[in-house]
């Protein structure tokens, strides 16, 4: 089981290369500007990764979007983060 | 130099272009440096790092190198496995006989695999 | 375990930068070692020794300095993305006939094989990009 993080918005082609990456049981965490991701409208996007989609809590918070996240995203913050780089064999970064 | 039937190492995955940044060259850089250092290395052409691969590039205007010369000489580093993202292919029009080196097809179930197969996986 | 972080953006330009020192520090509190921080394509600026920002702006390059101090944590930067982008410290800037260095300690010059040792040796690499 892999971690993969990406920092681009759901609008980006990067979306369809991390998914490509993706291992059926990998997870994905959305960071930086990858957690408008998180907006219900965008659930769509994540079909492949449902249940195994993240989103990192400081970076909702900075963007005022914490509030607005889809329930079916967990959010974990900078120690969960850490938490699934260490439960997670490796970690590719897609950006 | 270890045995050409060990898994490979590191796969760089390669999604820019030439010539509009330095994300190509940089990331082909770290494939020979990591092949030179005797590790085996997979390079994985993605999106339109697939136009890397093109015949009949040429240098920039001010005379930049580009990166053909460097992907002519990927044998002499021992990396052969060369590997191309078949949706960016169709997606950019292309066929494996318009790129100068012989490269491989793989869909998302096998980039998938083989980025689970890797010690190490590098994107730029 | 060890970890080790790969930062590919320049300060002040995306939030690679903020996000890989919040995490590195996040890193260390809990308790993991990190064996080196790796700056190569634009992510070489974060070693400027003469970035100045603003003063309510957090100091990117002061934070990883601090972090090498009072941690040991290695700041290891490609060496030939570094030159490139007019980043050199003292030997480099004498080799080339440059006057003044602007890249110091702790930051380090290093090749490019420094990251895929780095990389295979450690338990995890987390790399942060633009």
């Amino acid at each position: 089981m892999l971690l993969h993080t990406l920092n681009r918005p759901p609008t980006s082609q990067v979306l369809a290369q991390a998914l490509a990456g993706m291992g059926s049981d990998d997870k994905l965490l959305l960071i930086e500007d990858g957690v408008i991701g998180a907006l219900p409208a965008h659930r769509v996007h994540f079909d492949r990764v449902a249940g195994r989609l993240y989103a990192l809590q400081e970076d909702l918070e900075s963007r005022g979007l914490l509030s607005l996240c889809d329930e079916a995203v967990r959010v974990v913050d900078v120690e969960g983060f850490i938490s699934m780089t260490e439960t997670c064999e490796r970690t590719v970064s897609w950006y | 130099m270890q045995d050409a039937t060990s898994p490979a190492e590191l796969m760089v995955i390669l999604r820019h272009a030439p010539h509009g940044s330095s994300w190509l060259k940089e990331g082909l850089d770290v494939a020979l440096v990591a092949a030179a250092f005797d590790r085996r290395v997979t390079l994985l052409f993605m999106g339109e790092g697939i136009t890397a691969l093109l015949e009949g590039q040429q240098a920039g205007p001010l005379g930049q190198k580009g990166t053909a010369p460097t992907l002519a000489m990927l044998e002499m580093y021992d990396i052969d496995n060369l590997l191309v993202e078949q949706r960016g292919m169709d997606e950019l029009g292309l066929t494996s006989d318009q790129l100068m080196l012989p490269v491989t097809g793989v869909d998302d179930a096998e980039i998938s695999r083989l980025v689970a197969s890797h010690a190490l996986v590098l994107n730029f | 375990m060890r970890y080790a972080i790969l930062l590919l953006d320049a300060p002040y330009t995306s939030q690679a930068s903020h996000s890989a020192l919040r995490f590195t520090r996040a890193l260390l509190a809990r308790g993991h070692d990190v064996e080196g921080v790796f700056f190569y394509h634009d992510g070489v600026h974060n070693a400027a020794r003469l970035a100045a920002p603003p003063q309510d702006e957090p100091h990117l390059v002061d934070g990883w300095a601090e972090l090498a101090r009072e941690h040991a944590v290695p700041l290891q930067v490609c060496i030939a993305a570094a030159l490139r982008r007019g980043l050199l410290d003292e030997q480099e800037a004498a080799r080339h006939g440059k006057q003044g260095a602007s890249v110091a300690p702790p930051f380090e010059l290093t090749g490019l094989g420094q990251l895929v040792d780095l990389g295979l040796r450690c338990d995890r690499l987390i790399t942060f990009g633009p």
